[in-house]
């Protein structure tokens, strides 16, 4: 049995297959998060946002997603990689309220310096991108998918990049550190060093991922190259939408203040 | 400190993997130029006539004559050796020059006759590309061909699944011709793309004078 979806190069069947530590790591999630609720009394408990996390987990990471990712289609691994970054971490960060926050990292505190720093610009883009350039690199890929731990490291890898991207735009008042241009800057920046892997699926001559070229085919009528080329085009189309969205709401959130402010 | 940490530890990682990027990219090529193992002894063409996919007979040495020769003994309901070998081909060819293209004949060799069915064999063998060419014959030709060519003799799989289906466990290799009619060289299931794009002019220029 395997206790996490990884590439076996058996042949792909639609066989439900059980994952414990996908399970697992579901409920440490949930009841850590039931338990830090309650210990830490917040004033309201973001009950959606933990939900959209908590299915996006199940949906990215369990099969038939995780599996299909892990060991057959790079383009399905993208959209797990898309769905932790852009979905799961920020509604994480956001299943926690401002109070919680406080609590958890109490002004002047060590964490609360650390978590102040993370809120910058620079620290935010620099351990986001340097997490998917090597998550990406085909030989880590190649590498890692091919065990159980090693896809373990990059789901967790994805989810921690995730964190570091969106905390500089969803840190609650006291910690956070960027205005609304900031934030605008530091999302289009964002959107920046993704496009090298992207671009090298897209473009490249041939696969760069062993893995999924030599995968056994899920559909005869989809080939290694074309779904390759896909994962290059979700990656960078698809992955930039979520972005520019959130550039948008900042934009029109930070106006809005504005205007509140002016009318006061 | 934390500045430092954070440059720094993502950047080791980074520089890590780079540094395997590099060591996967080694890749060694043979004494004739090639990235697929050479035969130290080259094997001769199996000279016996085969059925094509259109039923017609195909005496193999006289119809792959002056040609780059795959060839390949799988079967169509095969779920990974034997289309992925066949897609990596057809993506390459269809990506080098025309006259590569018309110099190189892509054979397959059904090891599941009653099954493979002409019809079959050439809807399986068409759909990875129009000039491939799919070939059967009865099942003692196809042990003499196998042995010929000193491949392992296909065996089909006792134990049917749940549709009554089975497997056949058979080489996993492509044996390559150069014009000259000699096997020369063999590719292993896991030969990339770019190996082949590397190979297959390589075995379409072998023996001409420079």
């Amino acid at each position: 049995m395997q206790w996490w979806c990884a590439a076996t190069g058996l042949p792909w069947n639609w066989n439900w297959q059980w994952y414990p530590g996908v399970h697992l790591l579901l409920l440490l999630l949930g009841g850590f998060w039931w338990i830090l609720g309650r210990r830490q009394r917040w004033s309201r408990r973001p009950t959606a946002w933990f939900a959209v996390a908590w299915v996006g987990l199940l949906l990215t990471l369990d099969w038939p997603v995780g599996k299909l990712g892990a060991g057959y289609l790079a383009s399905v691994h993208t959209v797990q990689f898309l769905t932790l970054t852009l979905l799961v971490a920020p509604s994480l960060l956001r299943s926690i309220p401002a109070d919680g926050w406080q609590r958890l990292a109490p002004a002047g505190s060590r964490r609360s310096r650390l978590l102040h720093f993370f809120a910058g610009a620079l620290p935010g883009l620099l351990a986001y991108n340097l997490l998917v350039l090597t998550t990406h690199f085909p030989s880590v890929v190649d590498a890692a998918m091919t065990t159980q731990l090693g896809s373990f490291a990059i789901d967790i890898a994805w989810l921690v990049a995730g964190c570091f991207l969106w905390w500089p735009i969803l840190a609650p008042a006291g910690l956070v550190r960027l205005g609304v241009f900031g934030m605008m800057g530091y999302l289009f920046g964002a959107t920046v060093v993704p496009t090298i892997p992207a671009m090298m699926m897209v473009f490249s001559d041939w696969p760069i991922y062993r893995l999924y070229e030599l995968a056994p085919r899920v559909s005869a009528h989809f080939t290694a190259n074309e779904d390759i080329q896909l994962a290059g085009l979700v990656m960078k189309l698809i992955g930039d939408l979520p972005l520019w969205i959130a550039t948008a709401v900042v934009f029109y959130r930070g106006t809005s203040r504005n205007r509140g402010l002016a009318h006061a | 400190m934390l500045l430092k940490t954070l440059l720094v530890v993502p950047a080791a990682g980074l520089l890590a993997a780079a540094a395997g990027c590099r060591g996967g990219e080694q890749r060694a090529l043979s004494p004739g130029g090639f990235f697929g193992a050479e035969l130290p002894t080259p094997v001769a063409k199996p000279d016996f006539t085969f059925t094509d996919s259109k039923g017609a007979p195909f005496p193999f040495v006289a119809k792959t004559a002056g040609k780059v020769t795959l060839l390949f003994f799988g079967y169509t309901h095969c779920p990974d050796i034997c289309p992925v070998h066949l897609a990596n081909i057809a993506a390459v060819l269809d990506k080098l020059p025309d006259e590569i293209q018309r110099d190189v004949l892509v054979i397959f060799v059904t090891t599941d006759p009653a099954r493979d069915s002409l019809s079959v064999l050439d809807h399986w063998v068409k759909g990875f590309s129009p000039a491939f060419i799919g070939l059967t014959a009865s099942d003692s030709v196809l042990a003499a061909a196998q042995a010929m060519v000193k491949l392992l003799p296909a065996e089909r799989d006792s134990v049917r699944d749940a549709s009554g289906g089975y497997g056949v466990g058979h080489a996993a290799t492509v044996i390559a011709y150069t014009r000259d009619g000699r096997g020369r060289v063999v590719y292993p299931f896991g030969t990339r793309q770019r190996d082949w794009a590397h190979d297959l002019p390589a075995l379409v220029a072998y023996g001409r004078s420079p």
